[in-house]
């Protein structure tokens, strides 16, 4: 199976509280932080090298492409994920002031069509912008099925389709989808047993969350090639369709807690001194 | 995506960090520890038929890194990206799976079970053995090794030294073991179970000078009799085989490789009071008969005690700055949450400024390792630049472990935090020599 799997760089999420927004509040200010990949894309990375292997065998099964949108330094985070096993990482050059969902989903959907993957795996949102949005845009400029918040995906009928389990408030909801396809995942997906192929033995356990990159894997990625594009030449519309107009930083919380005895006791609080309803 | 990638959704970055799912969900959960008496009976079974070492392939003549050359000498601080990946990657290791494990690992004097299957997924011997015998280093790799070993302590101290004593064996067979040397014993470091191997140097008596050792060598015929004491020898009792130094009489130190099993050496499990997660030990040998392949080297290409010497105290300064970094991380962290007197204790000067001392120590310890690192990486010479960093980062690190210990007040002196066995660690590795080299 051929996969593509997006991957967006953002600041890392355990040092998110040197995040500052500028005097003026035009903009967030990512001077001197630490780029990590965004933990739901390296999951996908991870459940797409799984339904592309035979693990006991150390096989692999199909080709898995991994892609990004921003400024040349973003070839590091893709870098990574080939150390991890991806094959082949292609770069679109682009600012971040040019890009919204809209046109990244747009951008994919040009990727798509010159790579003709049998299925785009991506994760749920990126912890920065946390639009969730990107995955569904796609599938419907597609016009292709879609799952969203994965948490098992497992193939049938010779690989022509995928049982995806979706995690929902109620539970989970078991969708059939034919491939082609949009696949999004949830952090569930890299549990030991999330990802069936068919090829990997059943009862193969693997360990939870995304592998390391071995060493081996990291000399290896050097070699892999990252095709360079330009947001310009995909021949895409490159208009952005939101913005954003002001930011602001939440309140500092006080830290003082206030005790009720009773519930009209915390509607009223709430309602006086909170003045949250 | 956003217009800008940073949206100003801090919550939810939060949230998914801290989030009880990941933890309900068991998500990154390290391998449990399990009881030391299991862990030694596990060893005792699996070490009952000693490892076999056969040169798989025969080699010509040895093989050597070439000299990386730079422009010039100066100092560059800059990681390469694949550096950087190969940090990233340890720091992943030593957060998810070396931290969580240090507290039992300490007790129990040995790595938890499922730790060395854990290790070699990253194949970190792949760092030392050449490309033509099953690895893929093409260069000598001093100042990467000192990066993974800095981060690996940042876990646990004791951890990272089981984890890379072997890697120090191989790194010697590089440097100056003989062809036939290389062929027998550096393939079985790419395999999946590589064999467990550690340098043994230091001796159990006071004022051990590497220099003036008491364990002997003697020419025996066309072999060697070896006889002497060592300590402080990581993973000793479960060692497939060892780097052994010792004095060859008239000729001077020499390093001998002694297989387990060879009749003669004792291998006793002696735990002691820092670094006990790298299974510590002490070697006895009693006329060990030794054949004349086992001196490291071969001809002219005989080991430079000196530069074993060096490498392997650069070595030991990269753990002491890891072990180092977490103790300033975790203090300035505790001593911003603790409250007294109404206010954060950093705000007394006191403390704030013993802190702002230790990130300077840290510092400048880490940059003492990496000029000598840098240094022996060029082929340039670098005693002076091991022994200066070896002296700061013994007297600084156990400086640091004891602050650590102060700043926590009462916590510093219970089990519940880690610096006390920070405290530990530093000390031991600032009265070790050998146990593993870059």
């Amino acid at each position: 199976m051929k996969i593509l799997v997006p991957v967006k760089r953002v600041c890392d999420p355990d040092n998110a509280n040197k995040v500052k927004v500028s005097a003026d509040g035009a903009t967030v200010t990512s001077d001197g932080l630490e780029w990590k990949p965004n933990p739901f894309d390296e999951y996908a990375v991870e459940a797409a090298l799984r339904l592309n292997e035979n693990a006991p065998k150390n096989e692999k099964l199909g080709e898995t492409l991994v892609c990004s949108l921003g400024p040349a330094e973003v070839a590091q985070t893709l870098r990574q994920a080939l150390a991890m096993g991806a094959d082949r990482g292609i770069l679109i050059d682009a600012t971040d002031g040019q890009l919204d969902t809209t046109v990244v989903a747009r951008a994919l959907k040009a990727l798509v069509d010159k790579e003709k993957p049998d299925l785009v795996l991506m994760g749920k949102q990126t912890v920065d912008g946390d639009s969730n949005a990107v995955g569904q845009t796609l599938a419907e400029m597609l016009g292709w099925p879609m799952a969203t918040f994965a948490m098992t995906v497992s193939t049938n009928d010779g690989g022509k389709t995928l049982t995806v389990g979706r995690e929902v408030d109620t539970g989970v909801l078991t969708l059939k989808v034919t491939l082609p396809a949009v696949v999004t995942v949830d952090l569930r997906i890299v549990a030991p047993a999330g990802i069936k192929n068919g090829a990997t033995p059943a009862d193969h356990k693997y360990n939870e969350g995304a592998r390391y990159a071995s060493l081996k894997g990291i000399m290896q990625a050097k070699k892999k090639a990252i095709d360079q594009l330009k947001l310009s030449e995909l021949g895409i519309d490159t208009a952005t369709s939101s913005a954003y107009p002001k930011f602001e930083l939440p309140p500092a919380r006080t830290g003082n807690c206030v005790f009720v005895e009773t519930v009209d006791d915390l509607l009223g609080k709430l309602r006086t001194q909170a003045k949250a309803i | 995506m956003s217009k800008n990638p940073i949206s100003a959704s801090l919550s939810m970055l939060n949230r998914f960090s801290g989030s009880p799912l990941v933890h309900r969900l068991g998500l990154f959960k390290p391998a449990q520890a399990v009881a030391h008496t299991a862990v030694r009976e596990g060893f005792k079974a699996g070490a009952a038929v000693a490892r076999q070492f056969k040169a798989v392939q025969k080699l010509v003549r040895p093989e050597r890194f070439a000299q990386t050359t730079r422009a010039s000498d100066l100092f560059d601080l800059n990681v390469s990206e694949e550096q950087q990946m190969i940090r990233d990657m340890a720091q992943r290791f030593a957060r998810e799976v070396i931290r969580p494990a240090a507290i039992k690992a300490d007790a129990a004097c040995a790595a938890p079970e499922g730790f060395d299957a854990q290790l070699s997924e990253l194949g970190l011997a792949q760092l030392a053995v050449p490309e033509t015998l099953g690895g893929t280093a093409t260069e000598a790799s001093v100042v990467t090794g000192v990066l993974v070993a800095e981060d690996l302590a940042y876990g646990d101290l004791g951890l990272a030294l089981a984890a890379l004593a072997p890697i120090g064996v191989a790194n010697a067979l590089v440097r100056w073991g003989s062809a036939d040397q290389q062929a027998r014993y550096l393939p079985a470091f790419t395999e999946t179970t590589p064999p467990k191997a550690s340098v043994a140097i230091t001796e159990p008596r006071p004022l051990f000078d590497p220099n003036e050792m008491r364990t002997r060598a003697t020419i025996d015929g066309d072999g060697f009799l070896l006889k002497g004491e060592k300590s402080l020898v990581p993973l000793a009792e479960n060692a497939d085989f060892l780097l052994v130094a010792a004095s060859l009489v008239g000729k001077g130190p020499r390093m001998f490789i002694v297989e387990r099993d060879t009749p003669g050496m004792k291998l006793v499990a002696d735990p002691a009071l820092g670094a006990r997660a790298a299974s510590l030990g002490r070697v006895v040998f009693d006329d060990v008969r030794l054949p004349s392949h086992a001196i490291l080297g071969e001809g002219v290409d005989v080991c430079d005690f000196g530069e074993l010497v060096d490498l392997s105290r650069i070595a030991l300064c990269a753990l002491s700055v890891g072990t180092a970094q977490a103790v300033l991380d975790y203090t300035i962290t505790y001593c911003n949450d603790r409250q007294a007197f109404g206010e954060p204790i950093s705000h007394r000067q006191a403390v704030a400024f013993m802190i702002a001392n230790i990130g300077i120590e840290v510092e400048s310890m880490r940059l003492l390792t990496w000029r000598a690192a840098a240094r022996a990486q060029q082929g340039l010479p670098f005693h002076r630049e091991a022994y200066l960093a070896r002296v700061l980062c013994a007297e600084k690190g156990m400086e640091i472990g004891t602050n650590g210990v102060q700043l926590l007040g009462g916590h510093g002196f219970i089990k519940d935090h880690p610096v006390e066995r920070w405290y530990r660690d530093l000390m031991a590795v600032s009265v070790m020599e050998g146990g593993l080299l870059l």
